[in-house]
């Protein structure tokens, strides 16, 4: 009972929302369309660019290409991220070795990394790949040692005691008990990805939504800004499912729990 | 063989930069093949003491042997059935009990039939698939006793095993225990708060002083339960009523109660 | 991990391990840089970085020296972060306590969530130029959600116990609110405005790379078409030392809120 209330409250808000939309927009004019488009203007941006095309590709063209570089920026920082964290967090002599450096280059936001990037790269698709490699990688190894540390220590003892090859505490041990916590940080590496991918195709791009999204503003067209922001918004939302599915699916235990 | 020699053995721990022992020379015979149980007020190092038998802790001082040679770092020749279970949460029971003997490279048939045998001996059948979150405290401690016997190993050190035991599965487990250590000797080392429990099982109590931890006294049960017979009773709580019994059990509270209310030096 | 056979490395070896780790870092860094692998115009060796962001402490580039840019940047991202923490943690706590407010605004919040802060850029652009108004509006889309949903949380979670005390003595909505549920998820809020600076900051840089006249960001974005490496480098350096400061700031509030409070 509880829980449909919150249904039908939250389905109202968001209805008075769509409703308010274009009342404010086109009928009492309190919101100006040279500022935030109308319904309509939003209908006619997404038809123009699914169609037609807009700033040098169609929408399919553009979000695959957002999407192949997310993907790609993502998986090379996860396949170094969590091996590292992994060694980090099982080798207190391997934290120790590489913690200074990490920490050094922690602090920079990944997104200062694009000036560097467009320097050393270029416009092109290596840049945006680096940048997003830099977003990623701290949470997944920073979750991914966090994951290693958590695991009771019991569990470690029994392991060795069991007289397990490194191989296989690897992979059935460390791997299984950090795997909570990885995926956490394989969330924020794959937010951190969409965040600096737009950033990226924002300050300098051929194709991808953040293009989009830049010359819209340029040419001052709010509905196709607002068509941008929706799109990735929608990208973004579906490749966490795609994660969180796998997520469930690798991880039996905890699911038959929930 | 495979007796566990403690030789003056010590050991130091840090907390807050500073550092305390934990035991202090402690020395003890578990003989090939014999069953000592090892009592001791709270905190006085028995646990540290079977930690370091399964080689996860080293001696600051002294030795710790076991079959003669030094302990190098813990493996299944040593099992361990730990007081917290540890289990591995991500397994399943069967797994979870099969894991040691895959990493022996057991063949798959053998294998098979080791585990089901074990999962019989500990009541465990049609839990096979479960995972341990799924089971109560006292199957969990199950399946852990069980991945130690299904090894098969020499030694075996058994930390509060029962603990997490309601009374009635814990008395069960106790019987269970001797008629496997009688039908099938080891080198048992058996932590218990329970002072009843160590004197039904052991052939020998080791009672521990409070920290810095070390051997008070040994007592002999194993004599005094031939002398007397206790075998001939079948259920713990006959054993348990007989006079000799309460004799051993009473004198043992009192080396306790000695070292609970000893005044700080 | 006591665990290894090796006993665990000293406080002594671990001071050394991590030096020689730098030093690697440091050693791979110039080896490149000055054996021509990559030119040196796009890999400097650390020391000329280093001699550039000194220089630039009063030396002007795109149009101020760093400090200036710094300060035009902490402007706008303290602004942006207040008005984040005015909103968000005031909100959250009312969310917390009133749950049709939540069952209102939640929905809502959890379809904007996938939008990243950066995303509102163009927006910010359109609706302000290169005013304050823009980069404010990024960095409180950064910084708002972490505080709104600590101050949530914290508020929602709170000891029943404390509320029904509350109750008990006849408090009305307003005064539980601000004088149970804030004193009492104050450690969450200040967690949750902790990460919020953070990501506050981070977009800022963000924004000033895209839309700015003047601010580390926007030095950088000029040191970057000047093909000057070592200023981007500078940049990023005080960026990363700002960030930083701020971080370290906040946790020791942190710290010692959770101190005061008797928290582990």
């Amino acid at each position: 009972m509880h829980i449909s209330r919150r249904l039908a409250i939250g389905t109202a808000t968001i209805v008075t929302l769509l409703v308010l939309w274009p009342v404010l927009t086109l009928v009492t004019g309190t919101i100006d369309t040279g500022r935030f488009p109308s319904p309509i203007q939003f209908w006619q941006s997404l038809r123009q660019i699914v169609t037609v095309g807009y700033a040098d590709g169609t929408l399919w063209q553009h979000a695959i290409q957002s999407l192949k570089l997310v993907v790609m920026g993502f998986v090379v920082a996860v396949s170094f991220g969590i091996p590292l964290g992994l060694l980090m967090g099982w080798s207190r002599r391997a934290e120790a070795f590489i913690n200074p450096v990490f920490l050094l280059i922690r602090p920079i936001p990944p997104l200062a990394w694009i000036p560097l990037a467009i320097l050393w790269l270029g416009l092109g698709d290596a840049a945006k790949i680096m940048v997003i490699f830099f977003a990623a990688f701290v949470p997944a190894v920073i979750n991914t040692f966090t994951g290693i540390r958590m695991i009771e220590p019991h569990i470690i003892e029994a392991a060795r005691m069991l007289g397990t090859g490194r191989s296989r505490l690897v992979m059935e041990v460390l791997v299984p008990g950090a795997a909570p916590m990885i995926f956490t940080g394989l969330r924020l590496s794959l937010q951190a990805s969409w965040t600096t991918l737009v950033a990226a195709e924002l300050v300098g791009a051929i194709t991808g939504l953040g293009r989009v999204l830049n010359v819209a503003q340029t040419d001052i067209y709010p509905a196709m800004v607002l068509v941008g922001m929706i799109a990735v918004g929608v990208l973004g939302w579906a490749t966490t499912r795609v994660l969180v599915s796998i997520e469930l699916r690798l991880m039996p235990w905890l699911s038959v729990r929930a | 063989m495979s007796a566990i020699q403690f030789k003056d053995a010590s050991r130091l721990f840090e907390r807050d930069g500073k550092t305390f022992p934990a035991l202090e020379n402690v020395n003890l015979t578990v003989a090939d093949k014999e069953f000592v149980a090892l009592v001791g007020p709270s905190g006085c190092g028995k646990t540290t003491c079977l930690r370091m038998a399964a080689g996860f802790e080293v001696p600051t001082a002294g030795r710790v042997l076991v079959g003669g040679i030094q302990v190098p770092g813990p493996g299944p020749d040593r099992a361990v059935v730990f007081q917290q279970f540890a289990l591995f949460p991500w397994k399943s029971v069967e797994d979870n009990i099969a894991f040691g003997l895959r990493n022996k490279n057991m063949p798959a048939e053998e294998r098979r039939r080791r585990v089901s045998g074990v999962i019989k001996l500990m009541g465990l059948e049609s839990y096979e698939t479960a995972f341990p979150h799924q089971l109560s405290g006292g199957m969990q401690q199950r399946v852990a006793i069980a991945r130690a016997y299904v090894l098969d190993p020499q030694v075996l050190l058994m930390d509060e095993p029962f603990g997490a035991l309601d009374a009635q599965t814990r008395i069960v487990m106790q019987e269970e225990l001797v008629r496997i250590a009688r039908v099938n000797p080891r080198t048992v080392l058996f932590i218990t708060h329970a002072v009843e429990e160590a004197v039904y099982l052991a052939d020998r109590v080791a009672v521990m002083t409070r920290r810095p931890g070390r051997i008070k006294e040994i007592l002999d049960v194993r004599a005094i339960r031939a002398a007397e017979n206790w075998d001939r009773h079948e259920r713990v709580e006959d054993v348990m009523d007989l006079e000799s019994f309460v004799h051993l059990r009473t004198h043992i509270w009192r080396l306790l109660r000695d070292e609970k209310f000893a005044l700080d030096g | 991990m006591d665990v290894n056979r090796s006993p665990l490395p000293s406080k002594v070896e671990a001071f050394f391990l991590g030096m020689a780790g730098l030093a690697c870092f440091v050693a791979i860094w110039v080896a490149v840089s000055i054996s021509g692998l990559v030119p040196r115009q796009f890999l400097p060796t650390p020391w000329e970085v280093a001699l550039r962001t000194f220089n630039l402490l009063w030396e002007p580039f795109a149009g101020a020296s760093l400090p200036v840019h710094l300060a035009r940047s902490f402007e706008r991202f303290a602004s942006g972060f207040t008005l984040a923490a005015a909103v968000g943690v005031p909100l959250g706590l009312l969310m917390g306590w009133f749950r049709w407010l939540d069952d209102m605004i939640t929905p809502v919040f959890d379809g904007l969530r996938f939008i990243s802060p950066i995303a509102w850029v163009p927006f910010a652009a359109l609706w302000f130029g290169t005013g304050l108004g823009g980069p404010i509006l990024i960095i409180f889309s950064g910084a708002f959600p972490p505080g709104l949903i600590n101050a949530y949380r914290g508020a929602r979670f709170v000891d029943r116990t404390y509320i029904e005390a509350a109750q008990m003595l006849g408090t009305g909505n307003l005064r539980t609110i601000v004088q149970v549920l804030l004193p009492a998820s104050f450690p969450a809020i200040v967690a949750g405005l902790r990460i919020g600076a953070g990501l506050g900051w981070q977009s800022l840089v963000g924004a000033e790379l895209i839309v700015a006249s003047a601010g580390v960001g926007y030095m950088m974005v000029q040191g970057q078409s000047n093909i000057s490496t070592r200023t981007v480098m500078a940049g990023m350096i005080a960026i990363g030392v700002v960030g930083l400061v701020i971080d370290v700031a906040l946790r020791q509030l942190e710290a010692f809120v959770r101190r005061r409070r008797g928290l582990r």
